[in-house]
């Protein structure tokens, strides 16, 4: 098992080095110019660097919320913590100067929103089941979704409504270093504290009173990582817009390499998510021309892969519901 | 020793438990009475899963519903009747949630926590399934699983929620007499729920019959559970023989007059 994820943190270090040395201008890392100096410091780092740690982020999420949800089809996408988030920072960018850090705590504010009317929505509709807890996230995201509508309505159409509809497309072109550090705290902050939580997710994935009764405080615990998954999700997506399957995709790819004991599954999950979300940046920075949204790439790209998985994992999964 | 002083629990509305008194010096105690009376919900407040409206759970003298979840976990385990298990978990992985109380919880267990559950497997001889996942096991082996992580929760007091349920007839003999021995021989006190009045005379030391959220009589299987007590608590007319120094329980025939429907309980 640990080898495991040994083997996913060297595919991810690949990955990472490839990456650098693809694009619009590739060149090969033995000659390099001053200009490929340039490019690789301040353009293709600081980017490389956010991709990892969203698609890191966004990985930990999902299988966060698959466990203390108790089910397999949650993700920051599948619940709405992200069309929450995107609100939030679609207001914030709409209603003032868009300094990061307003953009940053509305798209947290409004993620956790999001995240607790699905969860308790998904309650009202059936206690417990698989089926409630999606009904309710297509809900929360219609919801979240319409209102992102009449902000973009709303919006300058000259100033204001191109970089909120470019940023919700989803993309890391165009990140430097210093558009890097607003969302690192919290986005670091949220990936730690799921790293740390591994041992209590697996608790929490079981049910309340039998997670009580292992001497786990079940509120404390699942408030936190509700928090901190919506934590790594907004500042995510208060980066780099709303990126589709990659939360919901990564652990269960991450289960097919690991199994599913959380201790290894979540590390796991992480590296995967973030060679997953390497890989589409790769694919929408160097396929055509012009960049691809990084959106579209994770749709074309994630949602199959969810399919395969859950038709593989059919009996596995088909566990009393 | 466990002690149960006047422990009220409600749901919503009314009481489910109305003031539950219990005293179980050592061994293996059970809770007998028809389904809804509340045994369950009995097991659930003592070990902290519900929060009981009033009363004490005195273990050696400590009020175990003062402590902490971490504190409690340590003295008390509990044993559910079915695993609500969404992801298939390796049965080694089950087991070490027991040891949950005991560890770091952000540490994980350690070495030595591995060794614990692995020793609480082989107790029950069923170490050859650590890395089966939990999901692929039978009702028995499953219930086997519940049991070891119990024990590797290393905790004073075993709660059993109807041990029995879904097992064959040799699997729940099996299951009980390991009960019983490890009870025995680890010093441990152990209460569990049942439905079969027989199979309570067969293992138990302290029987408690329970009606409508309180118990109504309680003591040595020998003294408690006759013809009368399971007669009336039941609705059921049983006869009492015996066979082989052993007491049987059998119903009378006909249960009920023409229309049995009318006659179930709830």
């Amino acid at each position: 098992m640990r080898k495991c994820v040994l083997m996913q943190a060297l595919m991810l270090a690949i990955a990472f080095s490839a990456s650098l040395f693809l694009g619009r201008i590739l060149f090969p890392p033995w000659s390099l110019n001053g200009m490929h100096d340039v490019i690789l410091t301040y353009i293709r780092l600081p980017r490389l660097v956010a991709v990892v740690l969203v698609g890191a982020g966004l990985g930990l999420a999902g299988t966060s919320f698959q466990n203390v949800f108790r089910n397999y089809l949650a993700g920051p996408g599948v619940l709405g913590t992200t069309a929450g988030s995107a609100f939030g920072a679609a207001v914030a960018i709409l209603l003032t100067q868009a300094s990061s850090m307003t953009v940053q705590v509305s798209a947290f504010f409004f993620g956790l929103i999001a995240t607790l009317i699905a969860y308790r929505l998904a309650r009202l509709v059936g206690e417990d089941s698989t089926l409630s807890l999606v009904l309710a996230g297509i809900v929360v995201s219609a919801l979240f979704s319409g209102l992102v509508g009449l902000i973009k309505y709303e919006a300058d159409p000259y100033n204001k409504l191109p970089t909120i509809v470019y940023w919700l497309l989803g993309s890391f072109s165009g990140i430097r270093w210093c558009d890097l550090t607003p969302s690192l705290p919290p986005l670091l902050a949220g990936i730690l504290t799921l790293l740390l939580l591994r041992w209590v997710l697996n608790i929490l994935s079981l049910s309340d009173e039998e997670a009580k009764s292992l001497g786990v405080n079940v509120s404390l615990y699942r408030s936190i990582i509700i928090v901190a998954a919506t934590l790594a999700t907004s500042a995510s997506t208060s980066m780099a817009g709303m990126i589709a399957w990659v939360g919901v995709v990564s652990p269960h790819i991450a289960r097919l390499l690991v199994g599913f004991d959380n201790r290894d599954l979540i590390p796991a999950s992480a590296l995967v998510g973030a060679t997953l979300l390497l890989v589409c940046d790769d694919i929408a920075r160097s396929l055509w021309s012009a960049e691809l949204p990084l959106s579209v790439v994770t749709d074309f790209v994630g949602a199959p892969i969810l399919f395969a998985i859950l038709v593989r994992r059919r009996l596995q999964y088909h566990v009393r519901d | 020793m466990l002690e149960i002083r006047d422990l009220w629990f409600s749901y919503s509305k009314g009481y489910v438990l109305k003031g539950i008194n219990v005293k179980l010096r050592k061994g293996v105690g059970c809770l007998l009475g028809p389904n809804g009376v509340g045994k369950t919900t009995l097991l659930k407040c003592v070990c902290g899963a519900l929060r009981p409206a009033k009363g004490e759970v005195l273990l050696d003298g400590r009020d175990v519903l003062k402590l902490s979840y971490v504190d409690r976990a340590k003295l008390v385990s509990y044993v559910p009747q079915e695993l609500s298990l969404r992801f298939p978990y390796t049965v080694l992985s089950v087991v070490l949630m027991g040891r949950t109380p005991h560890l770091n919880i952000l540490a994980g267990p350690k070495e030595g926590d591995v060794k614990a559950a692995l020793e609480a497997l082989e107790l029950l001889n069923i170490k050859h399934l650590a890395r089966k996942p939990f999901t692929s096991l039978s009702g028995g082996e499953k219930r086997l699983a519940l049991i070891a992580r119990a024990l590797a929760q290393e905790s004073k007091l075993l709660l059993l929620d109807e041990p029995t349920s879904f097992l064959d007839f040799r699997n729940m003999h099996l299951v009980l007499s390991i009960v019983k021995e490890t009870v025995r021989s680890t010093g441990r006190v152990a209460l569990m729920t049942l439905h079969d009045p027989n199979i309570a005379c067969m293992y138990c030391d302290e029987v408690f019959i329970m009606k409508d959220g309180r118990v109504v009589n309680s003591g040595p299987p020998q003294d408690v559970v006759t013809e009368d007590a399971i007669s009336r608590v039941y609705g059921l007319t049983v006869r009492v023989v015996r066979v082989n120094g052993h007491k049987v329980i059998l119903p009378q025939r006909p249960i009920c007059g023409e229309r049995v429907e009318t006659c179930l309980h709830r």
